[in-house]
């Protein structure tokens, strides 16, 4: 998705000088492509979420933004609703839990490359799982992005609803992420497969969404800092002296920091 | 910040006990084939109570595979043991709720029904205003009368109901002063000694804060302010105290001079164990979100067994403090959730913040020359916003390489919230050791936090946004309405009021700062010899020792009703 930025300053991305911090960087910066890694189509999209059946019209909170009256507000002069908001959507979600093995991405990470690449949405970030909610056709236009990507490993990161637990559990033997449901299987062909949708409900039929990326690739595009992967967090030394930078100001100045 | 060999891992132990026969280090493991929640036996007694439960009331209760997840019970994973820190004790982790254990509930117990009430007050108004003498002797008999009468027995009136001896008999009086000579007048059953409870630095330095003055120590009964709340111990000890005074000393029941003596038992006089809260959070005195820091640090002794080792001491406050402030007061006074223990426990288990704090000490003494073993102000270093962040740094990046390099470390402490608190734990109680300075070690946590956001994209649950990545601008502020020193911050500070984790690191934080001096206490030296009392049903100088017992059901608490109870 292209985005045309019209900023008072250039985004910067984050500090740091190695390669996590680069992919860091890649991944919130919406004017790099992503590079697509599958191929999970529409229905399958909707069968994972859970919220409607496929085919079936997206259920409303409200009326189409045309046909009901919008009172005299400035903000909704300037901002453009998106189609979800126009429409009339309810708002939906995602949620995500990404493994601290070498996931590609991470709560914050995820967060914050959603914030530069997805308009109208509203992320929540915690340390075992982020979500992301927004209208419901929005939803399932961002979901395709952030599932078939490279945000996504098929081992590592989980599309979970409920019952998130995983994230900081050893790996199963298989290199599959714990999931207490068992969401997502790895057959003996060497594919995952959902079973269930995110919040656990059996599907009618599998949702193949590919082969886990090999340990060598995740951990050359991880945006985890980890002394047993390729980049140790002490070894970045920019980006701690920025946090530490970072901390200091607001120390001695709050929010409005100023150096001396 | 620079790494430093340090070969001792002290959460290696339980790590091996907790995953026997596995490999700590190794990044894989088994899932799915544990059999469910029957790998505990914790859980296999808790069906087989809630079976009896049923058949007895006739309305089902307990039942782990119906109701977990329409079908799935707990137990996909292995479902660890925990060995409380510093004990060698592994225990359940059910044990360690409050509800199941007793040990806990008698430290928040022995807390809330404590007040100390002077007496010097009481002694002017007999003097001056009634001409009546006051001598070791008349106190004596005082207490003695007191001491019949605080658990809830008559001393004036006729025909009066009264309480049974054997429901309350972990209520008593005692008194302490400064004034050693006083003191050796006074019968023994009824005095604190403080030269004989202190190491002989403390004690000095006691004695001269509270001087000639002479305090009660006065517990109500459990069952009491269980029944009641906090606010009732204040008002239980001054009525019994006002009319042990009338018995005592031959006062007329209703003369005026007892309105003296009250006002002194109810309010000029009585030092509450915790200050009320506000209505927005409506509890009245020695309420768990009252407590000043500086005055849990006092309570909690282990400083006064452990004068030469301060990370041990404010180990035990941390043990504490989450058990009460995460477990009690925001888990179930605030919150109500019960899964606040799985949080709190983290600080207190497996010896690893003791690992990591233990760390903090070792680069401590080998950066800066702290002899942390023997406590004093002189070899402190100076709080600068350097060197602070200098300790934080390497200690939150020690930490976070223990979890990365014990994949079963990681696994033990599986939420992030966890981790937070234990890594800011560190940071924070190897800056306040460092510096003597209770500010300096909060802003030690809170560069931590930062850190560990930054370095693993991942922190705690949503509260941690709030707090934590704003608490830098206000460790170091102490302008009314927006920040205080240490010692007089407590749970009810408006930055800390609403996130599990956090309040009991800030309470052992600040305790830290003073252990680390050498100090005798670090607010209040009456709380601190209150709770030196060896008569006290829960041990405050050992309480993981004592959450221990309680989880292997050794403890023995008070709130006996079996003698008013049907034999079972």
């Amino acid at each position: 998705m292209k985005v045309k930025v019209n900023m008072a300053y250039k985004p910067q991305y984050g500090p740091g000088t190695s390669k996590v911090a680069e992919n860091r960087r890649k991944q919130m910066n919406p004017n790099q492509k992503l590079e697509k890694m599958r191929d999970v189509t529409d229905e399958d999209i909707v069968l994972i979420l859970g919220h409607r059946a496929p085919g079936a019209a997206y259920p409303t909170a409200h009326p189409p933004l045309a046909e009901q009256q919008e009172p005299d507000c400035p903000i909704r002069k300037i901002v453009t609703p998106t189609d979800g908001a126009k429409a009339g959507d309810r708002v939906r979600y995602i949620q995500f839990t990404d493994s601290m093995f070498f996931a590609p991405c991470h709560p914050y990470q995820r967060t914050y490359t959603e914030c530069y690449r997805f308009r109208g949405i509203d992320p929540g970030t915690l340390s075992g799982r982020q979500i992301v909610e927004c209208r419901e056709r929005d939803l399932e236009k961002y979901s395709k992005e952030l599932v078939n990507t490279e945000l996504l490993d098929a081992a590592r990161t989980g599309i979970r609803g409920a019952t998130v637990h995983g994230h900081s559990l050893r790996l199963a033997e298989n290199g599959m992420m714990f999931d207490m449901l068992q969401r997502s299987v790895l057959g003996e062909d060497g594919v995952v497969r959902y079973v269930k949708n995110q919040i656990g409900e059996p599907l009618d039929r599998a949702v193949t969404i590919g082969k886990p990326l090999d340990e060598k690739w995740l951990k050359a595009h991880t945006t985890i800092f980890h002394s047993l992967g390729d980049v140790a967090y002490r070894d970045d030394k920019e980006y701690i002296e920025y946090v530490q930078r970072i901390h200091s100001l607001r120390t001695k100045y709050g929010f409005l920091p100023k150096e001396a | 910040m620079a790494k430093i060999e340090r070969t001792q891992k002290l959460f290696l132990k339980s790590l091996k006990e907790k995953f026997q026969g596995q490999d700590v280090q190794s990044e894989t493991t088994e899932f799915y084939k544990f059999n469910g929640y029957h790998q505990s036996p914790r859980k296999e007694e808790f069906v087989k109570a809630s079976r009896a439960v049923e058949m007895d009331r006739g309305i089902s209760m307990y039942d782990p595979v119906r109701c977990h997840l329409g079908g799935i019970p707990l137990g996909q994973r292995q479902l660890m043991t925990y060995e409380v820190s510093g004990t060698g004790v592994f225990v359940e982790g059910d044990d360690l709720h409050f509800v199941n254990n007793s040990a806990m509930q008698q430290m928040w117990d022995d807390i809330r029904r404590t007040v100390i009430v002077n007496m010097d007050l009481a002694h002017q108004t007999l003097q001056k205003r009634l001409g009546k003498e006051v001598t070791p002797e008349t106190i004596n008999e005082y207490l003695h009368v007191l001491n019949h009468a605080m658990p809830g027995a008559a001393v004036v009136q006729e025909h009066m109901v009264e309480t049974h001896p054997g429901l309350v008999d972990d209520c008593y009086v005692k008194v302490f002063t400064g004034d050693q000579e006083l003191a050796d007048d006074l019968e023994p059953q009824f005095v604190l000694d403080v030269e004989k409870l202190f190491p002989a630095k403390q004690a000095q330095a006691l004695s001269a804060a509270v001087g000639k003055s002479l305090w009660q120590a006065i517990h109500i009964p459990t069952t009491v302010s269980r029944t009641c709340d906090g606010g009732t111990t204040s008002r239980w000890s001054a009525m019994q105290i006002g009319m042990s005074f009338i018995g005592a000393y031959r006062m007329c029941a209703g003369e005026a001079a007892v309105a003296d003596l009250s006002y002194a038992a109810k309010h000029a006089g009585v030092v509450q164990m915790a200050s009320h809260l506000p209505a927005r959070r409506a509890r009245g005195p020695n309420e768990p979100g009252g407590i000043m820091f500086g005055v849990f640090s006092d309570i909690v002794q282990a400083n006064r067994k452990y004068p030469n080792d301060p990370a041990r001491a404010s180990l035990e406050v941390v043990g504490a403090g989450t058990m009460l402030f995460d477990q009690i007061w925001l888990g179930s006074y605030m919150s109500g959730g019960v899964g606040f223990t799985q949080y709190a426990t983290a600080a207190y288990t497996d010896n690893i913040l003791d690992e990591y704090t233990y760390y903090g000490m070792d680069y401590i003494k080998d950066k800066y020359k702290v002899d942390w073993r023997n406590p004093s102000p002189s070899d402190k270093v100076k709080p600068t916003q350097e060197i602070v962040n200098d300790i934080a740094t390497e200690v939150c990046l020690n930490g976070m390489e223990q979890y990365e390099q014990f994949p079963t470390l990681m696994e033990d402490h599986f939420g992030g919230s966890q981790r937070a608190g234990v890594l800011a734990a560190a940071c924070g109680l190897s800056g306040s050791i460092a510096t003597g300075n209770s500010n300096a070690g909060l802003n030690a946590w809170y560069l931590c936090m930062l850190l560990h956001k930054d370095g693993w994209s991942r922190l705690g649950f949503f509260g941690y946004d709030l707090q934590d990545q704003c608490g830098s601008a206000n460790t170091l502020s102490i302008r009314g309405d927006e920040g205080a020193i240490g010692e007089v911050r407590g749970p009810n500070y408006p930055n800390y009021a609403m996130n599990v984790g956090h309040q009991g690191e800030y309470a052992a934080i600040v305790g830290g700062a003073h252990y680390g001096r050498g100090d005798a206490f670090c607010f209040d030296p009456r709380v601190k010899i209150c709770f030196a009392d060896p008569a006290l049903k829960f041990d405050f100088a050992e309480p993981r020792r004592e959450f221990a017992k309680g989880a292997i059901r050794e403890f023995m608490p008070a709130g006996e009703r079996s003698l008013i109870i049907p034999a079972r």
